[in-house]
């Protein structure tokens, strides 16, 4: 290719006949692989960081109540990490994401923006409802296990929901799972709700990287 | 066409380059001029100079919105492009095969990505799922 050079008719015409069906299928695989791999979110990254948020975070508040008779709350340090770990998350998410959609318009675009802002909405409406459970005297066990498990019953309804303009089966799988999470793990406790969601959503998402990585590599 | 079948338009390797590069959008998306230029490797004069021939084939549709320093070109491969692309990957198909069955070496770079149609399969989707749904990673 003369990239770098004006490209007239006649150069145009002896570099197409210097390019035989062999050249032509190598160069479509090339620009194809690079285009993939340039455009394709880099959902490895993705799915490990929220498996660290749910693992740590999730486990660290869980250390900071599982010994507590009778259960009042989670230490104020372990929900600050918790914060740090998720801040760090959506940090990594969105520099992942914009690194490979960047300049990419039209309906994707729209898809992803209506997708976050449905997320957004709705864990603003758990984070507001919180205070709105303690203002009615929710106990503290109530309070405990609404903070663990709603965001998760969120993110899985908006992820479920989301595949309808995906198409996608494995993303429904997992926002169903997410539901399901957070549906049952109440049961656990309101100390055990954190392990068992820290257990439910970090080992999945780690599992995830590990098969997404997989398929990016072969 | 060519002799050989093949789409002079496309048939070239920066023009080749851009229809397989548009082509792994998904229907409806489009990709910012500076955003294609990254991908492709094309100095901005060569790159017009390729869409031009492409747009004037009907292959790809240039949008320009805003002025000054909001202006922001956006490029989309057209229904036409695609079909026109899925064409030249079956014409080049046939003629690997032949050349596979005169010297069975010959292997192809067009398998993985294409389905029994040859259409492309699309990648760009940012939806946190997306890349699981591809089967091909």
């Amino acid at each position: 290719m003369n990239e770098g050079t004006g490209i007239t008719d006649g150069a145009d015409a002896s570099e197409a006949a210097g390019m035989d069906a062999q050249a032509a299928a190598a160069i479509m695989g090339e620009a194809r692989e690079r285009a993939q791999r340039e455009l394709t979110v880099n959902r490895p990254v993705i799915f490990a960081s929220w498996a660290l948020v749910y693992l740590l975070g999730y486990g660290m508040v869980w250390l900071s109540v599982r010994g507590q008779r009778p259960f009042h709350a989670p230490e104020g340090w372990a929900l600050a990490l918790l914060a740090l770990l998720a801040v760090l998350a959506l940090g990594v998410t969105a520099a992942v994401t914009d690194r490979a959609t960047s300049g990419v318009g039209g309906v994707s675009q729209l898809r992803r923006r209506i997708y976050w802002l449905s997320l957004a909405v709705g864990l603003l409406g758990v984070y507001i409802m919180q205070p709105a459970l303690r203002y009615v005297g929710a106990g503290h066990g109530v309070i405990s296990v609404f903070t663990a498990s709603s965001p998760l019953l969120v993110a899985g309804v908006v992820l479920a929901a989301g595949t309808a303009a995906w198409l996608n089966w494995y993303a429904f799988g997992l926002g169903v799972w997410l539901i399901a999470v957070a549906a049952f793990s109440g049961f656990a406790g309101p100390a055990g709700v954190w392990a068992m969601d820290a257990l439910a959503v970090g080992i999945p998402f780690l599992v995830m990287a590990a098969i997404t990585l997989a398929r990016g590599r072969s | 066409m060519s002799d050989d079948g093949l789409d002079p338009v496309i048939h070239a390797p920066a023009r080749l380059r851009l229809m397989v590069t548009l082509a792994t959008l998904p229907d409806g998306d489009n990709l910012s001029f500076t955003r294609l230029q990254e991908l492709i490797g094309l100095t901005p004069g060569n790159l017009i100079t390729h869409l031009r021939k492409l747009e004037d084939a009907g292959y790809v549709q240039t949008n320009k919105t805003g002025s000054g320093v909001n202006a922001l070109t956006t490029v989309a491969l057209t229904r036409d492009g695609r079909a026109a692309l899925e064409r030249y990957t079956a014409v080049l198909r046939q003629l690997l095969d032949t050349a596979e069955l005169a010297q069975p070496q010959v292997r192809t770079h067009l398998e993985p990505d294409t389905d029994s149609a040859g259409n492309y399969a699309s990648h760009n989707d940012a939806g946190p799922h997306r890349r699981a749904q591809q089967g091909n990673g």
